[in-house]
């Protein structure tokens, strides 16, 4: 189990699969160089991304506010007609500073030197998801963001004792409330449940006392970050997953990762992620194996995965459904165009089931086939002609919220958008441009990287035969064709 | 088992004559329903779906949030009510009587018109054991019927599409939305979304041009039909297991995901025909209010009357979740509630379908007795449900839980009636079908049509 991919085996199709999962795609030119570099090479381009320098600046709001309690306060004091007015200030802001996160994210995946970092950075979001829908607050929402991008490929229990410890996650899961006389349970159980153990794998005693260990561990909201409360903290003696002591929350976590349980469960979902399926007990035995001869540490764990046979056997390439991140970046990244205006990127994604930053409750997106339904693989349909044309009227009808107002505001400004189509010289050469049989394989190479069927390639080549010319506004119909099938959904 | 025969007759009958396969969606309208009267007079139970005339139609509308039930159902009579709720307590004047105890919230009068007329039931006391306060997961108990300690996969309506209707049209559930709501789950999926008819469709940019004689549009529909002798497969329970859905090879194995983009392109496609044809059918023939639950009812109004063959539609109305300011909010909520679903039942009644219909609300939790600081109220648990139809047996079900302090529990009323016994009765009652294959095991239905 988990011998490395042949050489023989290292081809176009094989290094597009890497560059697709580790990452958000790659162009033909990208795929061709991680093809020359070889399978080792490649992998630990992505990897070892620390060698990479990342210059990217933070959103300028993305520090402590010192003036966001006074603000508070002034509400609390103000007759109710002011303080309702000033609460709505609040929280428009808020959400015009959540929508520069989203694009900020964006931006870092489709075009940051690191996939890999991005990737995993994704992954943690889904894994530990929160939602501003409750944390409210911008800054947050970033610094778990960044504590995510940071320690994305690091050590298990260093990463979950921060996770816990983070402002965000003490506001989403009430530990921020919790209390020595009143522990608040949702932490305690979310984190062995959802996070680290699965169901079914502790009684409810393990959930009361984990409570209890971590009670203590509040958020500090006048200078929003993690406080260390010892007098809130219940310092008697607790029993959880069989070990005895004054246990306090650090104890706790590294109780559960003691756990052979809690190795399989983290590489197992690692493997659905970047795999697209579940993997065998025997292939989850051998992930768990190498987590932890490696202590728990993921970086080692990755570069086995993504060398190994298993992730390269036909069942797993280009089986899986994109999310709509991955659809967006990636599509982005292969018609090597810009990312439209935050406001739309907000709407395209959210219309398509996925909105970042806000997951629909603790257990994240559930992802593969839920992401399809008939309204969002039409939604997808015509979203690629956004991103293909620049027809912004695609959006006609499309809802980006519950609130009827904001809906029509975000409605009028794409109507009055005017985005660039792709550049069709930058993606295809002027023989491509020409010849309608090199085009097709062209766009093949490029959106697929792998054949339509023959009924599809002849329905293609008839819509091309029909136009008057092979002119720009033929081919970007035929792109936005292409897109508009059911194996663009899938990488 | 297929327990609905006319459903896939008439799916057989569209496919196998010629004038079916041509009425469906190229015919205009007028010729359509000739057609469809023609057939009805010939008693053929083919086409009794097509003419809408037939199987019963269950419409789940969600309030999402957690409606505050105590001040929609309102004790206004009860000591401890007011004493609960100082500045949110409504007294007897602001309250639509149903009896001597009990009021409807002043602003749902489209309900106390429904209740009135022997076309509402108000089930009191609904919950389950250990209620959960989070919306999600309170949300996805409602949705799933699972218990409280429970995680189920599939939603109890996907269950019931499941059990109940092998073979049936996508169609078979409609959801007026973006995603799926999580009663839909299933493990064969069934249903579709859609937000609305205009945008439920490939948009070709073919208008940007002049001439060409082939659209894009032409194009898109070839490159989104399957290959021959897979449509025979379409509905069977997919789940081969260890599938390769190769591209290149062109090898499609059922259960995997390229099949499963497929099935769904292709539902997309004829849903998307579809349902702009029958929304152009009929009109809606009363007056709605203005509004996004309004919107979505007269829809829903118009698929019904245009004849989809749907058993099960989904809609839904935010907001719920008033934490502060409580009364402004509900109140122009349940206002658009009430006048929604009265509008809705009125078109029905035009049409001559509301004897074929009937809705049932629900929302994830009611609210804390106790009024908050905020002139609002926090998350709670037991809340009423209405169910609305001309079939129904109006009036009110249930008990209303005790409000006396000593009976509440963490500040909370305790449910009498388990809303797994509403949907066993709406299952056995109006779906006709045994309820404990779909909700996992026996609950005492609670029959109110």
């Amino acid at each position: 189990m988990l011998k490395p991919i042949a050489k023989e085996n290292w081809n176009f199709t094989t290094a597009a699969h890497l560059l697709n999962r580790a990452g958000f795609g790659g162009t033909p030119a990208e795929i061709e160089h991680s093809v020359r570099l070889g399978p080792e090479r490649a992998v630990s381009q992505l990897v070892d991304y620390e060698k990479i320098p990342d210059h990217d600046s933070n959103p300028k709001w993305a520090k402590p506010d010192p003036t966001r309690a006074d603000r508070y306060m002034e509400a609390r004091k103000a007759d109710p007609e002011t303080r309702r007015k000033l609460q709505q200030e609040e929280q428009r802001k808020q959400r015009q500073r959540a929508v520069e996160l989203k694009f900020w994210w964006l931006e870092r995946m489709a075009k940051g030197p690191r996939p890999l970092q991005e990737k995993m950075t994704l992954f943690w979001h889904g894994h530990f998801a929160t939602s501003t829908e409750k944390v409210k607050d911008a800054y947050l929402m970033w610094l778990q963001n960044d504590l995510f991008r940071r320690q994305a490929t690091g050590n298990w229990l260093k990463l979950l004792i921060a996770v816990a410890k983070d402002p965000a996650m003490l506001v989403w899961l009430d530990q921020a409330q919790s209390r020595k006389e009143h522990p608040n349970e949702n932490f305690a159980r979310e984190v062995m449940e959802l996070f680290t153990l699965g169901e079914g794998r502790y009684t409810e005693k393990d959930v009361s006392e984990a409570a209890r260990a971590l009670t203590g561990w509040n958020y500090d909201r006048l200078n929003q970050e993690f406080a260390h409360r010892p007098r809130l903290h219940d310092a008697g003696e607790k029993t959880f997953l069989g070990r005895t002591g004054n246990l306090s929350g650090e104890d706790v976590l590294a109780q559960i990762v003691a756990q052979p349980q809690a190795a399989r469960f983290i590489t197992a979902k690692l493997w659905n992620f970047f795999a697209g399926e579940e993997p065998s007990d025997a292939l989850v035995t051998a992930l768990a194996d190498v987590f932890r001869r490696s202590d728990n540490n993921f970086k080692p764990l990755l570069t086995t995965m993504f060398l190994s046979q298993e992730f390269y056997v036909s069942s797993v390439i280009r089986n899986q459904v994109k999310s709509p991140v991955q659809w967006l970046v990636g599509s982005v990244r292969v018609l090597e165009r810009e990312l439209p205006p935050p406001i739309v990127c907000f709407g395209l994604t959210r219309n398509l089931g996925q909105d970042l930053f806000a997951p629909p409750n603790v257990k994240g997106w559930d992802g593969g086939m839920t992401w399809i339904t008939t309204n969002n693989l039409l939604a997808r349909y015509n979203e690629a002609a956004l991103l293909v044309q620049g027809d912004t009227s695609m959006m006609k009808g499309a809802s980006f919220g519950p609130k009827a107002k904001a809906n029509m505001q975000l409605q009028n400004r794409l109507q009055n958008l005017k985005l660039k189509p792709v550049a069709l010289t930058k993606i295809l050469t002027e023989e491509e441009r020409k010849d309608k049989v090199k085009l097709v394989s062209a766009l093949e190479k490029r959106l697929l990287q792998a054949k339509l069927t023959e009924k599809q390639e002849k329905a293609l080549h008839a819509y091309l035969d029909g136009q008057s010319s092979l002119d720009d506004i033929t081919i970007l119909n035929a792109i936005r064709l292409m897109m508009s099938t059911p194996e663009y959904q899938l990488t | 088992m297929n327990t609905d025969p006319s459903l896939k007759t008439r799916r057989e009958f569209l496919r196998t004559t010629m004038l079916g396969s041509a009425l469906s969606w190229t015919v205009p309208a007028f010729l359509a329903n000739t057609f469809s009267a023609l057939q009805a007079n010939a008693a053929d139970s083919a086409t009794q779906v097509a003419t809408g005339q037939d199987s019963t139609i269950l419409v789940i509308l969600q309030m999402a949030g957690g409606n505050d039930g105590l001040n929609t159902v309102v004790p206004f009579a009860n000591d401890h009510y007011h004493r609960a709720r100082p500045k949110l307590g409504l007294s007897a004047k602001e309250v639509l009587k149903l009896n001597d105890g009990l009021g409807l919230h002043e602003s749902l009068a489209g309900f106390k018109e429904l209740y009135d007329g022997g076309n509402l039931a108000v089930i009191q006391g609904i919950g389950y054991p250990n209620p959960n306060r989070s919306h999600f997961r309170s949300t996805e108990i409602w949705q799933t019927a699972s218990d409280s300690e429970r995680f189920e996969k599939y939603g109890w309506l996907g269950r019931y599409f499941d059990n109940a209707c092998p073979g049936a049209d996508p169609t078979v559930g409609v959801n007026i939305g973006r995603q799926m709501p999580q009663a839909f789950a299933a493990k064969t999926p069934k249903g579709i979304s859609l937000e609305n008819p205009e945008g439920y469709r490939f948009i070709s940019s073919d208008s940007n041009r002049q001439g060409g004689m082939s659209t894009s549009e032409e194009s898109y529909r070839k490159m989104n039909e399957r290959e021959e002798g897979m449509m025979a497969e379409a509905g069977s329970d997919g789940n081969s297991g260890g599938s390769i859905g190769s591209i290149s090879g062109g090898i499609v194995h059922s259960g995997s995901p390229l099949d499963f983009l497929e099935r769904t392109a292709l539902d997309a496609q004829v849903s998307s025909d579809k349902i702009r044809a029958i929304s152009k059918r009929v009109d809606n023939q009363a007056s709605y209010p203005q509004g996004q639950l309004a919107n979505s009812l007269k829809l829903v109004a118009r698929l019904i009357g245009g004849g989809l063959p749907t058993r099960v539609y989904y809609v839904s109305q935010g907001g719920y979740d008033t934490h502060t300011n409580q009364a402004n909010t509900q109140q122009r909520l349940l206002k658009e509630l009430g006048d929604s679903v009265k509008a809705f039942t009125d078109d029905l009644r035009v049409q001559g379908n509301l004897p074929r219909v009937l809705v049932m609300t629900f929302s994830e939790f009611g609210r804390r007795v106790a009024e908050n600081a905020n002139s609002g109220t926090d998350h709670g648990a037991a809340a009423p449900m209405f169910i609305v139809g001309s079939k129904v047996k109006a009036g009110l079900f249930g008990q209303y839980p005790s409000l006396a302090p000593t009976d509440l529990v963490n500040g909370d009323m305790k449910y009498n009636v388990d809303f797994r016994s509403v949907y066993a009765g709406i299952l056995e009652g109006w779906l006709k079908t045994s309820s404990a294959p779909v909700l996992g095991r026996q609950f005492p239905p609670l029959i109110c049509v």
